[in-house]
């Protein structure tokens, strides 16, 4: 029994950092998210000036990888946590995870402004990003090779991707993967017969591609975003280990506010009220 | 983008280009002083040694065209790498070190029995390689006491076209069984697994072959398959099956997330002499379980969990040293329920009470003041873990085995504490 009062003190001097840190909150995950929410901390702090909100990117994987082993009070994710995940928080911590949408979003395929195509088919694209088709004259453009940019596979828009456009399928060895949607962005506008894809936030100097689904052309705009009508649309997540509170439920509220959900739109992506 | 580097090559290029041309501009100046000879000035007026605007484009061509060559083979290593890479991340290692200190008080007055020791529990080396269509897991003990041993041996085909839902594996492998037994020592928060789930399902593992599958987007997943059934350490019959009669096990489970469960199967026989057969017979061999997982958020210091399972049936294992002896036919059944409550992120209490009766319909007993080792065994454990980061757990357990003990017998003084340390990779 000694043993055990030995132990439950050692316990308690190890939780006392914890409690030293309270004042911090630490949000972390996908770069799509990651200037939606440092906008949200900035204005949060504004009115929380004892709240000190820290936001950092490295994708969607990171951040719930984070969430895991427990460096993060907040996991960003622009795609929905996978069953392998769950497990491991369910392993850790006996519970499968709170999951909010606190944005919506319209994954992008970006094209530069000299390339004729305006819109693809889901089968086209994967087509390209699987490596089947590689020149532009194969999908009606013209006759050039295709530069395929892609993301790392810590970033939730690559496994969204791979998930919904390619099937589950790998990614063409040819890709080139970039850190960060406005990487891709920048490198997409400089070359002319190359192909990316990121959030409609990140979507600025380049062209967005229109996804074609039967006769129509379906742009990545907000009202077909929140009709559920373009075919790639999704919610951007905030995930926490247990139901929120203290000063992380605070600040999701005011993520979810009128005041955040403006600078929701503000960024570029869409509300989720 | 190579003719953009190459470009800005060109571009970087240019001021060597320039530093180039000095000095044949220099050449051409007539010299200061007259010559001795009378004859012309030669150096650097020849044809043969004058560089020209378009000889000069010609060789930044050449040299962009080096640029782009170079780029281009840079870019293939780059396609090989990422293959040799994208291989290597089909390959995973992992492994855990269960190191232990134990105390185990006298098991009665006169002092007999009863242990302080250092031990190493598991030493687990598990290497994964998984491709879209197939996997292979070898995992290994690797212990002071039993030395190096075979854990698992499996080899996996994913069905075509089934995003890995659905699999085919043979080999050694954990019986689909109910919950404890499937789960990783290194996950469990008790130091051993209940008595029942020893018994009946002892070393978890066999050799057999399984099919797998989950369905309704996990919420629904189904394992079962046909086995020796004589588990991995049947005394007598070690790797190997101790009959020709295969086994059939299995288990149906769903998964809400908050809440998980099953209903699992066992129907099989072994073939074996007993204590008073003259020949071999077949006994019956199999088992019936439930078990039930809820996941709860009550408290906002940390999540709660509640796990019970429940199994009854025949011909059960007993240890014997290293090895293990059925008891054929012989009708047996437990229980357990776990709770566990996770306080902040590093903490965790566990309290676990399991019940195992070695021989339904048989009345417990006594003699010379014991308890028959046929009576009923209760035990109460409770644990204490911390996690120093994602790699080290250290747990502090008590259990209390409590034998029924009728007619005055004394229940033996075996309760155990266990400090543990696990490391984790």
């Amino acid at each position: 029994m000694k043993a055990f009062l030995q132990s439950l003190v050692v316990a308690v001097l190890l939780a006392l950092p914890l409690a030293a840190q309270a004042g911090t909150l630490t949000v972390k995950g996908s770069d799509t998210m990651v200037i939606l929410g440092q906008r949200w901390a900035e204005e949060f702090m504004k009115k929380n000036a004892s709240t000190k909100v820290q936001v950092t990117g490295g994708g969607s994987g990171v951040g719930l990888a984070a969430l895991q082993n427990g460096t993060t009070e907040i996991a960003m994710s622009s795609r929905e946590m996978k069953d392998a995940e769950k497990q491991k928080l369910r392993t850790r911590y006996n519970t499968t995870g709170t999951e909010i949408p606190v944005a919506k979003d319209g994954v992008t395929f970006y094209v530069n402004e000299a390339n004729p195509l305006n819109a693809l088919t889901v089968e086209q694209l994967r087509g390209i990003y699987v490596g089947d088709i590689t020149n532009w004259k194969q999908v009606g453009g013209a006759d050039a090779p295709i530069i395929i940019y892609s993301r790392e596979n810590s970033s939730g828009t690559y496994v969204f991707v791979k998930d919904h456009v390619l099937d589950g399928e790998d990614y063409a060895a040819s890709a080139q993967t970039l850190p960060g949607t406005a990487a891709v962005v920048n490198a997409v506008s400089k070359e002319k017969n190359s192909i990316g894809y990121g959030g409609a936030a990140y979507a600025k100097g380049i062209k967005e591609l229109k996804i074609k689904v039967g006769n129509e052309e379906i742009a990545p705009s907000a009202e077909n975003i929140k009709a559920g009508k373009y075919p790639l649309a999704r919610d951007l997540y905030f995930y926490l280990r247990n139901k929120p509170s203290g000063e992380a439920k605070t600040f999701i509220d005011f993520a979810l506010s009128p005041e955040g959900q403006a600078l929701v739109t503000k960024v570029g992506y869409f509300p989720v009220k | 983008m190579p003719r953009l580097v190459a470009t800005l090559l060109a571009v970087s290029m240019c001021p060597a280009w320039a530093q180039q041309a000095t000095p044949s501009e220099e050449t051409t100046t007539p010299p200061t002083e007259p010559a001795t000879d009378g004859a012309p000035q030669e150096a650097g007026l020849t044809p043969d040694t004058e560089v020209t605007p378009a000889k000069k484009l010609d060789e930044l061509d050449e040299r962009m065209t080096n640029a782009e060559g170079k780029i281009a083979a840079l870019e293939e290593q780059n396609v090989e790498t990422k293959n040799d890479l994208s291989a290597l991340k089909k390959l995973k290692v992992s492994g855990y070190v269960q190191a232990r200190y134990q105390y185990q008080e006298s098991l009665d007055d006169t002092g007999a029995g009863g242990f302080s020791r250092f031990s190493v529990r598991r030493g687990r080396l598990k290497t994964t390689y998984t491709t879209d269509w197939a996997q292979l897991m070898l995992q290994i003990d690797a212990v002071p006491t039993t030395g190096v041993t075979v854990r698992d041996a499996e080899a996996t085909l994913y069905l075509p076209g089934t995003h890995q839902q659905l699999s085919l594996t043979l080999g050694q492998m954990k019986w689909p069984f109910g919950y404890e037994a499937v789960q990783s020592s290194s996950d469990r928060e008790m130091p051993e697994r209940s008595r029942v789930v020893r018994a009946f399902l002892p070393d978890e593992r066999d050799r057999g072959i399984k099919f797998a599958g989950t369905f309704l987007e996990g919420k629904l997943n189904v394992s079962a398959g046909l086995f020796d059934g004589d588990g991995i350490f049947n005394k007598g019959f070690i790797g190997t099956d101790n009959d020709k009669e295969k086994d059939f096990i299995g288990r149906a489970g769903f998964d809400l997330g908050w809440l998980s469960g099953g209903v699992s199967g066992w129907y099989g026989h072994s073939i074996a002499k007993g204590p008073n057969d003259a020949y071999r017979k077949a006994y019956e061999r199999d088992r019936v379980a439930l078990d039930a997982q809820l996941y709860m958020d009550l408290v906002p210091w940390g999540a709660t969990a509640l796990k019970g399972e429940y199994i009854t049936g025949k011909t059960y294992s007993k240890s014997d040293g290293d090895t293990k002896v059925e008891q054929l036919g012989i009708p047996a059944s437990g229980w357990y329920a776990l709770l566990v409550q996770n306080v902040g992120l590093t903490n965790a209490v566990a309290v676990r009470y399991d019940w195992f009766d070695p021989e339904n319909g048989r009345k417990n007993a006594a003699s010379d003041g014991k308890p028959a080792s046929t009576n009923s065994v209760g035990t109460l454990g409770v644990a204490l873990l911390h996690y120093f980061g994602e790699n080290l757990k250290v747990t502090a357990a008590y259990e209390m085995p409590m034998t029924a003990s009728p007619d005055g017998a004394k229940d033996p003084h075996d309760n155990l504490f266990t400090l543990q340390m696990q490391a984790k990779y």
